[in-house]
Order: C-alpha cells, then structure tokens, then sequence
C-alpha cells in the first residue's frame, strides 16, 4: 500500500515539474507566434507603402513630363506610326 | 508542564485562583457574542457586496490586472482605375507617442529621433519634462520614418496603428476620387459615394498581458477586423491624366476661369476620363477653394446652345420634314418678339447639312417650326435634360428643362439652339451617346460592375448615320471647328459658344465655350465634351475647345488601341519585315 502510494506521489510530481515545463514552453511558442504575426502585418503594410509610392513616382503626369523635359521625348502621331495589319501568326493589332 | 512551571513561579494553584472566585456579570459574554456575530454580519454582507451587488465591477478590476483588449484597426478599401490600378490606397501611418517616465535615450539617439521627425530638440524636451505617461509626439508619420524609429530602438517610444490616404494620381482624378477627413470618413467624389462600402470595421481582442507587457495568452476569441472592400472605376487612369493635362494647358493658355472634359466610351457609356481645372492635391488638407473642389463638370450647368442643334435636326430627319441636301432659308427672320440671325456670317441659304456644319441659328429654327412641341419637348427628355444623371455623385446637378406643354412659340424656337435650358458637361456629353451609338442613350457608368440603367432608342440607326456625316462637316474645313479634326481619326461634333449668364442677365464680356463631338465617326468609340469658361481674348468654342477635344480623342484612341481610320501622309521610316515602308493601312 504504501509503496503505491509512493509510486503515485512520485508519478504525480513528476507530471507537475512537466506540466511546468510545457506550459513555459507554450507561452514560449504563443510569443514566438505573436512576434511572427507583428512581423507578419508590418512588412504587409510596409509592402503598401512602398506601392503605393511607387504607383505616385510613376504617375502618367510626371512620366510623360520626364520623358518631355529631361528626354526630349514626344509622343507617336499616326503619321508617325506604322500599323501592321493583325494576323492570324502574330496577333496584337496597332503597334 | 506548563501548570507546573506557573505553580512554581507563582505559587498558586489556578483552580484555587481568587479571580475564578469572582463572578463575571453576564453583558459581558453577552456583549462578545454581539461583538463577534457582528463582525461576521459585517463579512457577509461585505461577502454579498463584493460577490453579488458589484460582482462585475470588482470581476472587471481584476482582470484588468492581468487582461486587456487590444482593438485591431482596419484598412480602408482602395480605389482603382479599370485596369485595377490604384487611384487611392491607404497605408500605414502610425501615431508615434512616448511615455516620458520610461524614456532613454542617449544623446545621439535624440538626435537622430528630433531629425526623423522633424521637430526641434526643444519640443522634445518640453514632452520629456511633462509629468505624464504619455505624450503624442507625431500622428500620422510616414511609414518609411516609422521603420527608421524603430531601428532607433529608443526605451518609451510607442508607435500606434493609424492610416492615411495616398492618392497616387493626385490633382488629376481629385474631383473624381474625393478624400477622406482626418477619421477616414469620405468628404467628397468617390470617397464620400461609397463611403459605406471602403470603411473597415475593426475588430479587437481579448489578451493577457506579463509584467513586460508582452502578450501571452488570447482570452476568448477575437473579432477580426474587416477591411474595407475596394471600388472599382471605369476610369482609365491613362486617359484621365491626358485628359486633364490638355485642360490643364488649355485653361493656362486662354487665360480661362476653369476648364472641364469628359470623356465617354461611346458604345458602353462608361465615364473614362472626368477631369477639370483647377483641381487640388487630395493630401493636402489645407488651403482648398471651394472653386478648386469644384466638380464643374458635373456640378456646373449652362445652356447648351448649338451643341443642341443636332437633335432637333434629326428629329426633323427621322420624322421624315426634312432630307440632308434640302435648301433652307436662312435669311432673318422673326419669331414673335425675337428676330433671328446668323450674325456675323450671314447666309441666305443653306442646306440642312450646311445649317449643322455652319452651325445656323435660323436654319435650327427654320426647321424645329416643322416639329411638333410636343415631339421636341419630349426628345430633349429622353436626351435626360432635365433629369439628375444616376451616377450617385455627390451633387450631380439636374439642369433645367420646362415641360414642352408651357412652350410659348418663341422658347421653342431659342430652345432649338440651346436656349432656355440649361444642362451639365456630363449631360450634353450624354445625349451625343445617343448620336455616338445608333439612336440609342447610352446609360453612364462610374464604378465598375454597377448595374447600368437600359439604354432607351430615340433615333433611328439610319437617322444618326446621317447626323454622324453631317457633324463630320463641321470640323472640315468651312466648318465651325476644323480644329477639332484629330490626325488619323475621323470625328464629327458641334461647338457652343455663349455669354455668360449671372443673376438671370447675360454678362457681357464673359463667354463659355465649348465642344463636343464622336470619333470616330463611323464605329464611334469615344464621346469627348470640352468646357472651358472665361477664355480671354479668344473665346470661340471652335478655337479654344476644339484644340483640346482634338488632343484628347488623339490620345485617347491611340491609347485604348484603335487603328487610324483617315489616311495619313506618313512619315515612318523604319522597315518591318520586309514590308514597304511609307504605307499606313487605312481602314
């Protein structure tokens, strides 16, 4: 009698010091996760920023007034484009 | 043993004790069972207070202990153009706070924090010296800066979620895009339309909190914030840039008060491009004018004038009253107390397709007196004059047309050329869809997947065939606007040109011009509307309004792939494949 209740006493401290361990352990992940999941969420906000950013550095205004300031550029009139008739091999039409 | 030790120290045995010999008078056992009983009353009813009157506040207390909810914050939805590209994006813009009592921060570090934002060291200081725990230092900081404070890694700075609004597009689709206030909540355009649809609903969370306050346990589920959902236009980004820039210059180059264009795709009546100048920064919150906020296009109305002389004609055609090569006199004439004239261009007579490609005042209403009031009246009607345009914009105006029934014989013949009505950019745009796409009323179009009002026939095809040749006469040379003729593309229109009117009387010296006009000509593809109010000196449609409808439609169709349809003398000079250069396929 006393030895099994010896073994239960010895089983049951044994189950304490493990519980103690995993539940460390699972506050442990638990943070883990949570720092992932801050990550997570700034490097997406993050990821919007910069497209958005780069959607305003490439707006149609200012490229085409870069490209008329800085490159001496000037956009293609009809008369100076030539327009291949589309076919079947090489479908896409005016270019 | 004890008894023994106190014998001995005392020498008296405590049952012999004279003090047990006295009597205790009874109030005093009586009055410690009141003591005691009240003390426990006192407990329970404590017990009751804690456990059962206030148990939610002393439940709540504790937990706040331990617990706390966290609010999860939502994006707002985005806007994009047709071709999913964004016209208006939130991001993130935290609000960066310290707690002065926690702060550290060497002498480098401050630095460094005081350039980032932009402050001075002094404001600093002043926020460190408060006796608080918490102090803003900066809301709605960029996101790039944000990053670089917290590689900082000063003690005591937190940076709190917080949004803004970008507008990649800025000034050129502000009328159409609107912004949003400080609290994310829509002021105008788009923004303020679908305010409803873009806001995000946050959500929160329950946690608990260790002494570092790191999180680390979730209590209960949490409620997940919903973000926004995004708008679609039917906005080309591409061709509203185009098409606000050539406002734009167009405005600066006639020394005019405003300018506005639309552009409609002529088959699905989809609004492509709605631009107007002035126009502001959408991210600039301060110095706006009511006169840059302003959607002329679609707030402002003015009599249409000549640009409704296409109508009654093809009423007058379909009816059958009167056939293209048909002489009309056009010589003055009067109308009960109005005399009707040509000035400055006088001409005796004119057929009907040179009434629309001279633009006639008398020949318009030579012919609308063949046509009943009623058939007019109720034309212009269906046209939509008169009717709010259901595109759900924030103060879409109507216009004014009076039911044909109260017409007296001179207001019918003024409203023939566009007098004594009244209409917007966006409406006159409108009724040529009618024209654009075989007699049928095109319904207009902002946002993607809506669905559309039908379409109601008002011509019949061969009727508005005819009427696309004759407002082809008018940007031809001996027409009203041969500037209006685009390179390589057929189109036809109508210019308009009147004084402004203000407090009920024509302002003398103050002209509205503008131009309207479909192109190509025989497979229309876009409708394109030019406004442009005040230019001096020069102040005829077919000269100032007409440039800008050319530049547009130019560009438009190039951009949207549409082949040239009008011969051009060409001038490439590349080879590919073998083919002859120096040929452009017309089509």
């Amino acid at each position: 009698m006393t030895r099994v209740s010896l073994i239960l006493l010895l089983a049951l401290m044994g189950s304490g010091l493990y519980l103690v361990k995993v539940s460390y352990e699972a506050r442990k992940l638990f943070a883990d996760i949570e720092r992932a999941k801050a990550d997570e969420h700034q490097l997406a906000a993050e990821a919007t920023r910069l497209d958005a950013e780069r959607r305003s550095e490439g707006t149609h205004l200012r490229v085409e007034r870069d490209a008329r300031e800085k490159l001496q550029m000037r956009l293609p009139t009809p008369d100076a484009t030539l327009y291949v008739a589309e076919t079947r091999a090489a479908s896409g039409g005016a270019r | 043993m004890a008894k023994k030790a106190t014998n001995s120290v005392r020498g008296v045995n405590y049952s012999t004790s004279p003090l047990l010999a006295s009597k205790t008078p009874p109030w005093r056992s009586r009055f410690l069972v009141l003591l005691v009983g009240g003390a426990f009353l006192v407990l329970i009813a404590r017990a009751l207070y804690v456990q059962v009157l206030e148990a939610e506040f002393f439940q709540k207390k504790g937990e706040e202990r331990f617990a706390s909810t966290l609010s999860l914050s939502a994006s707002r939805g985005r806007i994009l153009d047709r071709n999913g590209q964004i016209l208006a994006i939130s991001v993130n813009a935290p609000t960066i706070s310290i707690n002065p009592q926690q702060f550290k921060a060497n002498a480098d570090q401050k630095r460094q924090l005081v350039s980032l934002l932009g402050m001075k060291p002094q404001e600093l200081e002043t926020k460190l010296a408060e006796d608080s725990a918490y102090a803003v230092l900066r809301r709605q900081i960029d996101g790039g800066v944000a990053q670089e404070i917290r590689k900082l890694g000063i003690k005591g700075i937190t940076l709190e979620p917080g949004y803004l609004r970008r507008y990649p597009e800025n000034e050129s689709a502000a009328h159409v895009v609107g912004f949003t206030d400080i609290q994310d909540e829509g002021q105008e355009g788009i923004e303020l339309t679908f305010q409803k649809q873009l806001q995000g609903h946050g959500g929160s969370r329950s946690v608990v909190k260790d002494r570092l306050g790191r999180i680390v346990e979730d209590l209960g589920e949490p409620v997940d914030p919903r973000d926004g959902s995004d708008v679609q236009l039917t906005i080309d980004s591409k061709v509203q840039a185009l098409a606000y820039q050539r406002i734009r210059d167009a405005v600066q180059q006639h020394h005019a008060k405003a300018g506005s264009v639309v552009v409609l795709d002529a088959q699905t009546g989809e609004i492509l491009a709605l631009a107007n100048y002035p126009s502001y920064l959408p991210e600039e919150r301060h110095n706006r004018t009511g006169a840059q906020l302003r959607n002329r296009a679609v707030t402002d109305v003015f009599e249409p004038g000549s640009t409704m002389k296409p109508f009654v004609v093809s009423k007058a055609l379909e009816l059958g009253l009167v056939k293209p090569d048909m002489m009309i006199d056009t010589s003055p004439f009067m109308v009960g107390p109005l005399r009707v004239n040509d000035d400055p261009h006088p001409h005796p007579a004119l057929t009907v397709s040179q009434v629309i490609q001279k633009s006639s005042n008398v020949g318009t209403v030579r012919i609308s007196q063949k046509i009943e009031a009623r058939d007019m009246g109720e034309m212009y009607q269906a046209l939509g004059f008169g009717s709010k345009p259901q595109i759900g914009f924030p103060g879409a105006a109507t216009g004014k047309l009076r039911p044909w029934r109260s017409w007296k014989p001179v207001e019918k013949a003024t409203m023939s050329y566009g007098y004594g009505l009244s209409a917007s950019l966006l409406q006159i745009a409108r009724a040529y869809t009618a024209i654009a796409r075989d007699g049928e009323l095109a319904p207009l179009t902002l946002v993607k997947g809506e669905e559309a009002t039908a379409s109601v026939q008002i011509f019949q095809p061969e009727t508005v065939r005819t009427m696309r040749q004759m407002l082809r006469g008018t940007v031809q040379p001996g027409g009203t606007a041969p500037l209006a003729q685009p390179l390589g593309y057929s189109a036809g229109g109508k210019t308009g040109t009147a004084e402004k009117m203000e407090n009920g009387r024509y302002k003398s010296g103050n002209y509205r011009a503008w131009f309207t006009g479909i192109s190509p000509i025989d497979k229309p593809r876009v409708v394109v509307a030019v406004m442009l109010d005040e230019p001096k000196p020069i102040y005829f449609g077919g000269l100032v309004a007409a440039p800008v409808f050319k530049g547009v439609v130019e560009q438009t169709l190039r951009t949207l792939g549409v082949p040239p349809d009008l011969e051009v003398k060409p001038q490439v000079v590349a080879q590919i494949g073998g083919t002859e250069p120096n040929k452009t396929t017309s089509h």
